[in-house]
C-alpha cells in the first residue's frame, strides 16, 4: 500500500508538470528499497496512466502547443532511445551518483528561476513607476 | 513560430529525450524551461506541453527498460494506481497553484534529495 501513496504524491505534482518522476524514484528507492533501475522502470510505466490523463485535462485547457510538440517529439524518441541503451548499460552505484548530481543541477537552475521570476520583476515595475 | 526555431526544436526534443532515457524522469525540466526561453511559451503552455512530449520519449524508453528486466510490474501498478489518481487532481491544480509556493516545495525536495544520493 505504501507504492500506492508514493504514486499518489507523485502523480500530484507530477500533473502539474513539475517532476514528479524525480520523487517517484527517490521515494521508492529510499522507502521502498529498490534498485536505482528498477525504480526508474518503474516510473516510466507509472507515467504512462499518469501523463495521459494530464494531456487530457492540458488538451481541454488549451495548454498545449501541438505544432511544436509533434516536433520535439519526434527527435524526443531518438534521444530516448539513445539515453535508455547508456542507462541499462551503466552500473547501479555510478547511476545513482549521475542521478544526484542531475537533481543538483536542476535545483540550481530551479534557484536561478526564482531569481529571475522573483527579483527581476521587481525592479522592472520599479522603472515603470519613475516613468 | 518560424522556421528558425526548428533547429531550436530538434535539439530541444534530443536533450530532453536522452535525459528522459537515462533518468526516466527530468525531461520535463529539460522541455519546459527551453518552451518558456527558447520557444516563448508561457509557463502553464509550457508545462502542459511538456507533458505531451514526455510520452512518447517515456514509452520509446519502456521497451529498453523491458527488455533490461527492470520492470516490477506489482510496484508499477500500484504506483500507477495512486499516480492517476494523483494526476488528474495535480493537472487541476496547475491553473489553481501559485507558482511561487511550488518552486520552493519542490527547490527544498530536489536539494535533500541529491545530497541524500550523493552521500
Amino acid at each position: 500500500m505504501a507504492e500506492v501513496f508514493i504514486g499518489l504524491i507523485s502523480g500530484i505534482v507530477s500533473g502539474t508538470g513539475m517532476g514528479g518522476g524525480t520523487i517517484l524514484i527517490f521515494l521508492l528507492t529510499f522507502f521502498s528499497g529498490l534498485e536505482q533501475h528498477v525504480a526508474q522502470a518503474t516510473n516510466l510505466i507509472f507515467f504512462i496512466p499518469t501523463s495521459l490523463v494530464a494531456i487530457i485535462v492540458n488538451l481541454k485547457n488549451k495548454n498545449i502547443a501541438l505544432k511544436s510538440a509533434i516536433l520535439i517529439s519526434i527527435f524526443g524518441i531518438l534521444g530516448a532511445i539513445i539515453g535508455a541503451n547508456i542507462s541499462i548499460n551503466m552500473d547501479v552505484g555510478v547511476l545513482r551518483k549521475c542521478f544526484g548530481v542531475f537533481l543538483a543541477i536542476i535545483a540550481i537552475n530551479e534557484i536561478i528561476s526564482i531569481v529571475k521570476l522573483y527579483v527581476k520583476p521587481h525592479k522592472k515595475s520599479k522603472n515603470i513607476n519613475t516613468k | 513560430m518560424g522556421k528558425k526555431n526548428i533547429g531550436k526544436k530538434i535539439f530541444i526534443g534530443l536533450a530532453a529525450g536522452i535525459i528522459s532515457g537515462l533518468f526516466s524522469t527530468g525531461g520535463g525540466m529539460i522541455l519546459v524551461p527551453a518552451f518558456i526561453y527558447l520557444l516563448k511559451l508561457d509557463a502553464t503552455k509550457a508545462r502542459g506541453t511538456s507533458v505531451f512530449c514526455i510520452l512518447p520519449m517515456v514509452i520509446a524508453s519502456s521497451i529498453f527498460y523491458y527488455k533490461g528486466n527492470y520492470i516490477d510490474w506489482k510496484v508499477a501498478i500500484l504506483c500507477a494506481v495512486g499516480g492517476g489518481i494523483g494526476g488528474y487532481f495535480g493537472a487541476k491544480l496547475l491553473k489553481k497553484l501559485p507558482e511561487k509556493i511550488m518552486k520552493f516545495a519542490f527547490l527544498g525536495f530536489l536539494i535533500y534529495a541529491s545530497y541524500k544520493m550523493l552521500t
